[in-house]
């Protein structure tokens, strides 16, 4: 190597070795940092989540709440970023995991150096302190079918849409829904537990299957996201929208135009706004050392009144009543 | 020799520009030992691919291995369903960890022979051959686990390579020196390196000059496999689970590393200290912008900049630029061009 080279090697390694001297540890932070980690950032729902991390930030100046997630959805992007945070120091993580699998081995080394773990949408997780989940997948399930029954007359052919047979939620929910169809015994469940595959297009065809399949077919409770826009699309075209009911989980934004001409009798979700409100609020908690006990209010809508059971691993598993039922009048209330 | 030199220089310099200013924005906590520890314990995976990705670009005639973190998922994946079906990782800790060990890189080191041999004998552009073995190493993977992440568990010695240091050090970043030191000294001191090289520079030189062909690319190949298999089996024992897409964002990491070591794209040069130190400095970029608490497109943004700024190191002579004495030097002391071989 060139002697000059060799000058301009030293003299960073003796400035880096400078500044490292000189910067102390003066920069201790006081308040508790609560860091929310996402699967993926910049896509609508974790930034309407964002909005939530934000408004509780704003409301405990106490505390430095924060979120962040990976560029791309990758598990192990999301694994290095808690990685870093846990070595940053945080005090606690609240974590919508990619793969609750892949992390637990990173959430047992962060429980053991002390800091606080919260997960969500992780009910499997084994390595938390607490997972906390919007709603019970059974309630959500039979208060979709209510809706559905009310608009149905509580009367006529009806069938459901999942993602597919293996999405453990999308079952419970259908079978939720069945079980509560069956107080009503004019309501007749046909061809159930079509696999929509999340693919709208997918959807439109099946739905315009079943559609000429049973022309008196009168009401769908559909599962998977983009299901309500497949099936209300073929409903639309039939020029039936208003005459058979839809009701299934969806998101505002996309549905509303299909809400609006009638096809989409309503549509069901949780606000990913308040679930990361919720999550802040039982890492503040577990900071405190104070207990999530059942019935608590966590002081976010949704969460008044939460259930908590034990979880798949040590932790709790906290429920809250944080599902939405949104129709034509109410959605404009909830746009993201 | 100099532009060799001028490219570790500026990985040096660009390392410790990353710890100072990383010492600086955190107020000294980013040089804590315990995120230095954090640090070195991440860089092994994407290290241990790119190394692999530096051999088969070394080879030339368009090499390259993109079927590195596949295969990689493939080995941890296939071993542990193999193994848990024999023995439980509870009850024979040492012997469980011992044929995991044994088995990843064993599956690494047959998927990379597949593909040396595809590549050698049926004559398959590596890309487009690597870029198939990716897919059927996944498909596998998926078939072998059902789509699920499949538990290893953190049998004694296994999680001791994945979580514990030794003298501080990460042992799976020791792992990781070693195992390049080991890969340096082949390149340098045995006919092997001299070959691959050689072969890179002018493969019908090399043909003509009787070099085994067959042998050079198959082996290339299967060190680059057996590199997987390791990054698997740190995969699994730092995590207690493994799944057939971990890690999807590493393929074109390991890339960008490789060419910010200044490995040349068409073949016949390289370093690994280069690739090493390269991959630390990705390393310290990425978790500076987490201390920061900066969005990760950032990380994008930067790492695109550092590569940039690679390229023009390597294109203009920009070391020598920022120093008046190396002009002297260069015409006070005429030195013989070395003959360049084809272009």
């Amino acid at each position: 190597m060139k002697t000059v080279s060799k000058r301009i090697l030293f003299g960073g390694v003796a400035i880096a070795a400078l500044l490292t001297g000189t910067a102390g540890t003066l920069m201790a932070q006081q308040k508790p940092v609560i860091a929310t980690v996402v699967k993926i950032s910049g896509i609508p729902w974790f930034d309407r989540m964002n909005t939530g991390v934000e408004a509780y930030q704003k409301a405990n100046p106490d505390v430095v709440a924060t979120q962040s997630g990976p560029a791309t959805a990758d598990a192990a992007q999301q694994l290095q970023i808690i990685q870093d945070l846990i070595a940053k120091g945080v005090n606690a993580l609240a974590v919508v995991p990619m793969d609750p699998a892949v992390i637990e081995g990173t959430l047992k080394r962060a429980m053991d150096r002390g800091i606080v773990v919260v997960t969500h949408e992780a009910d499997n997780q084994k390595n938390t302190q607490a997972d906390v989940e919007a709603f019970d997948n059974s309630d959500y399930g039979s208060a979709l079918n209510v809706r559905l029954a009310e608009c149905m007359g509580n009367k006529g052919k009806w069938t459901t849409f999942v993602g597919s047979l293996g999405s453990r939620t999308h079952i419970q929910w259908v079978t939720a829904g069945e079980e509560n169809a069956k107080k009503h015994p004019d309501m007749q469940l046909v061809d159930p537990n079509n696999e929509s595959f999340d693919d709208a297009n997918g959807t439109y065809e099946k739905a315009k299957e079943i559609l000429r399949k049973h022309p008196d077919i009168k009401g769908f409770q559909t599962s998977a996201g983009n299901d309500v826009l497949g099936v209300g699309r073929a409903i639309d075209e039939a020029g039936l929208s208003g005459k058979i009911c839809l009701v299934g989980t969806g998101l505002p934004n996309p549905s509303a135009d299909l809400l609006e001409s009638g096809a989409i009798t309503a549509i069901g979700f949780w606000d990913p706004q308040k679930a990361g409100m919720a999550m802040n609020a039982v890492a503040r908690l577990l900071l405190e050392k104070k207990q999530v006990v059942d019935g608590m209010d966590l002081g976010v809508p949704g969460y008044e009144k939460v259930t908590v059971k034990k979880g798949a691993g040590d932790g709790l598993l906290v429920i809250g009543n944080g599902m939405v039922l949104a129709d034509k009048a109410t959605y404009k209330e909830h746009l993201f | 020799m100099h532009k060799t030199g001028e490219q570790l220089v500026m990985l040096v310099v660009i390392n410790c520009a990353l710890l100072a200013v990383g010492a600086g924005i955190s107020g000294g906590n980013f040089l804590s030992l315990f995120n230095l520890q954090s640090m070195a314990s991440q860089v092994p995976e994407i290290g241990l691919l790119a190394v692999g990705v530096m051999l088969a670009m070394c080879a030339g005639n368009g090499g390259i291995d993109l079927s590195g973190i596949a295969l990689a998922n493939l080995s941890g994946v296939l071993s542990a369903v193999v193994l848990s079906s024999f023995m439980s990782s509870v009850d024979n800790e040492l012997a469980f960890s011992l044929s995991f060990m044994a088995m990843t890189v064993g599956v690494g080191l047959v998927g990379g022979v597949i593909n040396g041999l595809l590549i050698s004998k049926l004559n398959i552009t590596p890309i487009l051959c690597t870029l198939g073995t990716q897919m059927a190493f996944m498909g596998l993977a998926v078939v072998v686990s059902g789509g699920r992440a499949v538990t290893v568990g953190s049998p004694d010695l296994l999680s001791r390579i994945g979580n514990d240091m030794f003298m501080e050090v990460p042992i799976s970043f020791l792992i990781f020196l070693a195992v390049a030191g080991l890969i340096a000294a082949a390149l340098k001191f045995t006919p092997y390196g001299l070959w691959l090289m050689m072969m890179g520079s002018n493969p019908k030189a090399a043909l003509y000059a009787g070099f085994p062909r067959t042998g050079i690319i198959v082996s290339t190949y299967a060190i680059s496999g057996m590199l997987s298999g390791l990054a698997g089996m740190i995969i699994a024992a730092r995590n207690v689970n493994v799944k057939f897409d971990y890690g999807s964002s590493y393929l074109l990491i390991a890339i960008l590393v490789v060419v910010m070591a200044g490995v040349k794209p068409e073949g016949g040069y390289g370093r690994v200290v280069c690739v090493v130190l390269s991959a630390v400095a990705l390393q310290l970029m990425s978790s500076l912008l987490n201390f920061g608490g900066l969005s990760n497109f950032v990380r994008d943004f930067a790492w695109g900049l550092l590569l940039l700024t690679f390229l023009a190191v390597g294109r203009y002579d920009v070391v020598g630029f920022l120093s008046p004495f190396n002009r002297q030097d260069n015409s006070s002391v005429p030195r013989p061009q070395a003959p360049k071989p084809n272009n």
